[in-house]
């Protein structure tokens, strides 16, 4: 708002009378100290009032002097809280308690909030901090999940490229006396010399023994790696030992982790290679 | 009694009253207290309590001397303030008292009776003088009405039965012609 139009606004004429609330009193204050021109106007307004509250002057009884005189006490060191006291009515002290109390209601009431809204949050932040520890845990879980998946899958197409090609030959195997129930089938690919097993009945183990293949070449064993039943490891094993020659293969039980020469004891099931 | 602002200059008067200085008092109210005085009569209408009032309106202006901030308004505006806002207190509250046997409404028409009668001659306490009566009626009339009765402008605009955006401008026109007829 330019200067004119607040001077026109009518607002400097309500101050000087008396009709403003507190926020307008302070912002005409605020406004006439930074521009003269309303300084000037207000300056005059107030001193029209003056002149006109003049006209009804009427000279008061000099007994309100002399009581004045005798009430208030000219003394240099006189501290205006004294004249509070002569007032007849004090109505600053009574004021000033009351606004005392409420401020303290006020305090204990902001305080109370305050411990309240902590334990709220308090609250909150426990729970938070346990959902955040059991996400935590399903997430580790999930990734673990989602690496043997991961795992099973590479080794699945492993197994899948190996049976597509038209080399690979399956070689049944059957149970002797030891297993009479057994039966499994290697898959054997001579030019990528990669095996694996199809395990579909054999006796499970106790934790500590794995099953063994071995592959004889002109009657020699030789390591083919180790091997689950099927009821531990369902599906087809592809065998981490490279094989390229074979006339039978053949199983036997071993301790875990496979033997260098197989127990011949423990042979249950062979299966010749027919080429 | 004439104010003669050449004599004692206010920066000076003000500083020697702050200095709880008895001569300083004593020029104070001999400038001011017949102008006071006035206001104080035009409100509450009653001799005694006026004279009651004027008492504490020195007594409130020598403990808050403090406070007046020169840059923020003139002395006599401020001296004015204080007694126009003791005075309209000091009717609200006897409009109040619980034991009074007029009825509030009664009297609070009776008041603004009178506020509305200032046109007429009130040879009691006010020596009118013609500046005055040059002022519009209807103009003077809300300047009392607001200034010395304390009105706000909802409630003037209430009490006249006029729309509030009246109010507002003749107030500011009365303002403005008193400007000018001081000038």
């Amino acid at each position: 708002m330019k200067v004119p139009e607040y001077i026109a606004s009518g607002i400097l004429e309500s101050y000087v009378t008396g009709a403003v609330s507190d926020q307008e009193r302070r912002e005409v204050e605020c406004m006439s100290a930074i521009y003269p021109d309303i300084k000037q106007e207000l300056d005059e307004l107030a001193i029209a009032l003056e002149r006109y509250t003049d006209q009804f002057s009427v000279e008061p009884p000099e007994s309100v002097k002399e009581k004045l005189l005798a009430q208030l006490d000219f003394s240099a060191s006189e501290r205006p809280d004294a004249v509070v006291r002569a007032m007849p009515i004090d109505r600053t002290e009574g004021g000033g308690s009351l606004s005392f109390q409420t401020t303290w209601v006020v305090a204990a009431s902001v305080g109370l909030l305050l411990l309240i809204f902590s334990v709220f949050l308090l609250s909150r932040l426990r729970n938070n901090q346990q959902t955040i520890g059991t996400l935590r845990d399903a997430n580790s879980s999930l990734q673990a999940e989602a690496g043997q998946l991961r795992n099973r899958q590479s080794q699945d197409e492993q197994i899948l490229a190996l049976l597509r090609q038209p080399e690979t030959r399956n070689i049944s195997l059957a149970g002797n006396e030891n297993a009479p129930n057994g039966k499994l089938t290697v898959f054997w690919n001579a030019s990528t010399r990669q095996v694996a097993v199809d395990v579909q009945s054999l006796p499970a183990l106790p934790a500590n023994q794995q099953y063994q293949l071995w592959s004889l070449v002109d009657g020699k064993p030789v390591d083919a790696g180790v091997f689950e039943s099927n009821e531990v490891n369902a599906g087809v094993q592809l065998m981490n030992r490279a094989i390229g020659r074979a006339d039978v293969f053949a199983v036997t039980i071993e301790k875990r982790g496979g033997s260098l020469t197989p127990t011949l004891s423990t042979l249950l099931a062979t299966g010749q290679v027919n080429s | 009694m004439k104010r003669q602002s050449s004599t004692v200059s206010e920066s000076v008067l003000l500083e020697k009253l702050r200095q709880r200085d008895q001569q300083a008092f004593q020029w104070l109210y001999d400038q001011y207290s017949a102008a006071l005085y006035g206001v104080v009569l035009r409100i509450v209408r009653d001799d005694e309590q006026a004279q009651d009032l004027l008492q504490d309106i020195f007594v409130k202006i020598w403990k808050n001397l403090d406070n007046y901030d020169p840059n923020k308004g003139r002395l006599f505006t401020w001296l004015l303030n204080i007694a126009r806002n003791t005075s309209i207190d000091a009717i609200r509250a006897r409009k109040a008292q619980p034991n009074t046997t007029i009825r509030t409404d009664d009297e609070t028409v009776h008041i603004v009776d009178r506020q509305h009668n200032t046109e007429q001659p009130n040879s009691d306490y006010i020596g009118m003088q013609d500046m005055v009566n040059q002022l519009r009626p209807d103009r003077k009339q809300l300047i009392d009405l607001v200034y010395f009765g304390g009105y706000t402008h909802e409630e003037a605009a209430q009490e006249l039965d006029m729309p509030l955006g009246t109010v507002k401008t003749r107030i500011r026109a009365a303002l403005q012609e008193l400007k000018q007829l001081f000038k």
